[in-house]
This record gives structure tokens, sequence and C-alpha cells, in this order.
């Protein structure tokens, strides 16, 4: 596991970001009620490295995520990407970004549209980017889906999505992810649906396709062994507020903050063993 | 003699496509008090057999063979009538996600009463609340919240009224199937806390299904892991996760992801489960098994065993007994 060496430079940053959500206002309610997902994040991912955010369900790691992507728009503060502000970019900028950041999600079964074929569900990225020709597009969709294991890529160029397994989904949307060549990517919970023989085999991937393409992952997560596997550094969150971020060897051995400490305490092991 | 004792149990899905053999000859006995586990990936059967256990098989699954033999009469020839005597009020089953299927409408005491009810008519309302009360206090859920809705609930506090559902009728054999697999860590914590403790207190037999080794670890003491409809390797907690010595336990365990075994993981070179339809040689594991000779593609597999308790199911004695059983 290659640690980022010493000077790198940020290539996702927020500043001071909030994000509140107003629900669906009730027809008796007299104060609407607002849901402070992030209160004030910062956070600073450097380039190469794979970046852990752990953290309980409804703690807001999502949320970053999509804010990250510019999915959603902030509250309050400033995301910068390769030190320009995210909020600002409008038409081929924006169109522009969205070619160099990429999102894997959790549920393979539901992130492939079943109408698609495998093929046309990796080329998409490519198609809608205005990236290569026909051919060269095929010839690179087959390639992509060699590197993330599913060889010979020809035999599933024209498979449908309920004729996979849900690995070789995930797999799937690992080449949709990949295939126009991001810098950044945000797999959210991307083995949670997954046995761990299966996941364990995707950590695999996601590292050799780290090593091999350079790029930068933020890994969302509640399985806080999955993070310390696969992560550089680890951001613990705690109802929208970054509770520590530290290397992953340093919050499990050290942890500071008592939420850390009960996040460790609480994940299952074979307790005998220890 | 055992609370429950499985024999041979052998469970098909009729498909388009022909019969799927879903659970394929499994045996294995519970006593009281000896929580027992079964771990296996998705799709090995491990919630068929819970399912067959409680009489609430779909209708396109046949039991093909086995009995299942539960205080004296065999479960898998019971008609449905006859069910209705037995589950809730013997068998209870505690299901994965279940705290979602709490009727949004009614008090939980309500929902608890009416289990009660459905199987003691005669009880005496003094007695019915006093049970009532018993149970919140068994699960920790104070007894003003009794008169709650099932909306002013955390997950966590839903699945324990799940649990006390299913402790309700005080029944013989509780099974689990993955109770906290839809909860975040912090609360699954408190949640095994719960059922370990429970468990204690009551004696009551339990089979905990799980795909997280590590969940079932914290609560059974013994263990049967499952590969595709079979039973692979069966012992106590502590052989199979000390000294596990099936091919597939091994790759199981050693690419579990845990906080203090990062050195010993191994990535396994694995497809996923084979295809129960298609015609499988012998042992089921033989496509992804990295040590074998081939042998089991074409002789049936057999229980070997180590110790009194421990006994795996394999061809080949020499990898089950082999030096390389240590991980």
């Amino acid at each position: 596991m290659g640690k980022p060496d010493k000077k790198t430079s940020p290539l996702v940053e927020m500043k001071g970001v909030s994000k509140t959500y107003f629900p669906r206002k009730q027809l008796f309610a007299r104060h609407q009620n607002t849901v402070l997902a992030l209160n004030g994040i910062d956070l600073c991912i450097e380039t190469g490295e794979i970046f852990g955010l752990v953290g309980q369900s409804g703690s807001g790691k999502t949320t970053t995520g999509r804010l990250l992507l510019r999915l959603e728009q902030p509250t309050a503060g400033e995301i910068l990407f390769n030190k320009v502000p995210v909020r600002g970019l409008k038409g081929r900028a924006l169109k522009e970004f969205r070619s160099r950041v990429q999102m894997i999600f959790q549920d393979p079964y539901q992130s492939l549209n079943s109408h698609l074929s495998i093929a046309e569900t990796v080329m998409e990225p490519l198609v809608v980017q205005k990236i290569g020709t026909p051919e060269s597009r095929s010839k690179k969709v087959i390639h992509t889906l060699e590197t993330v294991g599913l060889s010979p890529g020809k035999s599933f160029y024209n498979r449908y999505p309920h004729q996979l397994s849900g690995g070789q989904r995930q797999r799937v949307a690992i080449a949709r992810a990949i295939v126009v060549e991001p810098e950044f990517i945000v797999a959210d919970e991307p083995t949670s649906m997954l046995d761990a023989t299966i996941a364990i085999q995707l950590f695999k991937l996601l590292m050799d396709i780290k090593a091999t393409f350079g790029m930068t992952f933020l890994f969302i997560t509640h399985n806080l062994a999955a993070a310390r596997y696969l992560c550089d550094r680890i951001a613990v969150i705690n109802e929208g507020h970054i509770v520590e971020v530290n290397t992953a060897e340093n919050i499990i051995r050290h942890p500071e903050h008592p939420y850390t400490k009960k996040l460790i305490q609480v994940q299952p092991g074979f307790k005998f063993s220890r | 003699m055992a609370l429950l004792s499985v024999k041979n149990l052998t469970i098909g899905y009729k498909t388009k496509k022909g019969l799927l053999k879903a659970v394929d000859n499994i045996s294995f006995d519970l006593e009281k008090g000896s929580p027992l586990g079964f771990v296996g990936e998705s799709g090995c059967g491990k919630t068929t057999i819970g399912m067959a256990l409680m009489g609430l098989l779909p209708e396109n699954a046949v039991i093909l063979d086995g009995s299942i033999q539960f205080q004296g009469e065999d479960l898998v020839l019971l008609k449905e009538k006859q069910w209705r005597r037995v589950r809730g009020a013997k068998i209870a089953m505690i299901f994965q996600a279940a705290m979602n299927a709490l009727n949004p409408v009614h008090r939980v005491e309500d929902q608890i009463k009416e289990a009660i009810i459905t199987h003691q008519p005669d009880m005496s309302s003094a007695d019915l609340t006093a049970r009532l009360q018993e149970l919140f206090s068994l699960v920790d859920i104070p007894v003003q919240r009794m008169k709650d809705y099932p909306h002013e609930y955390s997950g966590g506090m839903k699945q324990r009224v799940i649990i006390a559902m299913a402790l309700a009728c005080d029944p013989d054999l509780i099974i689990a199937d993955e109770p906290t697999t839809a909860l975040d860590v912090i609360v699954q914590d408190q949640i095994l806390q719960e059922i370990r403790k429970v468990q204690q207190k009551t004696r009551t037999g339990l089979i905990f299904i799980s795909h997280d080794i590590a969940v079932v670890a914290s609560v059974c003491d013994r263990i049967c892991v499952m590969y595709a409809g079979q039973l692979v390797e069966t012992g106590t907690k502590k052989e199979v996760f000390t000294s596990p010595r099936h091919p597939y336990t091994r790759s199981l365990l050693g690419s579990y992801l845990s906080l203090d075994n990062l050195n010993d993981i191994v990535i396994p070179d694995m497809q996923e489960s084979p295809d129960l339809l298609s015609d499988i040689g012998s042992c089921r594991f033989a496509d992804n098994c990295k040590v074998c000779s081939g042998v089991c593609r074409k002789e049936a597999p057999d229980w070997i065993d180590i110790s009194g308790t421990h006994k795996a199911f394999c061809c080949e004695p020499q990898i089950i007994r082999g030096s390389h059983g240590k991980t």
C-alpha cells in the first residue's frame, strides 16, 4: 500500500462546508424543522491518496460525497477542486469537471440500468463526454472491462446486468467510473452489499487501479476495518462534524476522540483471538 | 436428548429452469443453552433452513428428503393447521430488518399482546400486563414506553421489540436470521449484547444465521459453515475460528477484515457460488478450491472428524488434517 509521498498537493478541499436540508413542509407545523447534515466541515484530500470517511448511518458521510461531486450544493462554505471553486462552474467548465470526477454507488443492483447492455453502460460516459470515435470507444470499453477483472472483455460486452453476479455488477460500475480516466472517484460503501470473499477482491482491485492510474479516492464506509485496510488517511465523522483525521494506522492504534474509541470498541472481531 | 435434530434435510426450489437444490443433505443437532450459528454467503441456503424450521417455506419449495425432529415430532410432516400450534409458541423467529414490519397504527404494547393472546387466549389481563412488563424489562425498554407507537422508537429499539415479540410465548427455540444486518455498528453491538443476555437468562435454544462471521462468533458456541447449500464444516467457535480446516472456511476467514487481523488477509481467487441448477460435481466448492487434487469432481465428499466436535466435509483427509490447517 503506497503512502502518499511528502510533496503532495491537495486535490479536493472543503472549507467550512455546511449542508442543511429543508424537509417538506408539514401542513399544520408552526415551525419548519431543518436537518443540519453537515456542520462546518474542513477536509483536505491529497492527490493520489485513498481517503476514508467513516461514520454511522446518518452521520453525513454520503452527503459529503455528493457535495464533492457537485450533485448538490452546500448551504455554506466552499469546495475547491484543483484550487478552483466548484460552486461557480457552469457550461463547458462544469461538463469538464464531471469528466474528472466519478462515483461508485453502494448497490450494484440499483445503480446499473437493467435495459442497457454492459457495453452501453460503460460506454455512456464516453458518449456523453464526446471522447473518441465509435471504434475507439468500443476498444476502450473492452480494455476497461479487462482492467476491472471482467475478462475476456468481449464475452461481457453484450451481456445485461441480470446475467451478472453482484460482484461482477460492481466491477461494471467501477469500469463505468474509470473509463473516462477521472482524477477523483467517490466510492460510497461499494462493498456493503457483497460477501466478504467478494468484497476483499474488489478492495484489491481499487488499490490496483489507484496504483496504475494514480487516481484519488474518497472511500465512504461504516466499516472501520475496511477503511484501515484500504485507506492512507481516515476521517471519522459524527453528526455532521469531522471528529478526527489521521493516518489509518494512527486512527486505529491511537484514537483520540471518544467517538472514535467507541467505534473501535464496537467493531466486531474474533474476540478470543486477541 | 437434543432439543432439535435435523437429519439429511434436502430442500429444492421449483424454478422455470428446473429444480434448484438450495439445501443439500444437511444434518445437525441443537442442544438447549448452546447457541448454534450458521454462516455463509448470500444464496448458500442458510435462510432456507430457518424458513423450513418455521414451516414458512415459499410455495415453490419442496422438502425432498430428511427429517426435523423437535420435541418428539417430525416437523416435516406437519400440516399447515398443526403448524399454528408450533409456530410462534414453540419456535419463534427474528427476521432481518423486522423492525420495519411493525404495524405503524398500533401501539407497540398491543402488537406484542396480540402474539400472546393468539396462543394463550385464556390468560387473565393482570397476568398479561405482568408478562408484558417482564418482556420489556428483559429487552431493556423502559416500561413507560410500552404505549408508544413504533415511529416513536429508534431502529435499535424497534429491533428490541421484535426480540421481545419472539420471546412473548416463551418459545423453546428462537431462530434469528440476520437480526442486526440492517443496523449500524453501534446499535448492532447493543442488540448482540441483548441477544446474548436474553439467551443466557432464558436458556432458550438459539439458531443464529448471519453472513458476518464475527457477528456469529460473538453470539454462538457452535458454528456451522455453509457453502452453496452444503454444510462444509462444523465445530465449536474456537475450533472453527482458530483452526479452520475446510478450504472454504479458510478463505472466508482469510478475507474477513477486522481490526486485529490485517496481516493475515489472504485475497481469495473465488467466483461467486456456483449455479445450483446446473449439474454440480459432488463437492460444490471444487471449482473454487485451490488445494484439492480434483478427485472431488468424481467422488462424493464425506465428513472427516478432526475432534469429537469438529468435522469438515471433504474428499481428501490430508487436506483437512494437514498442517496447513493453521492460519
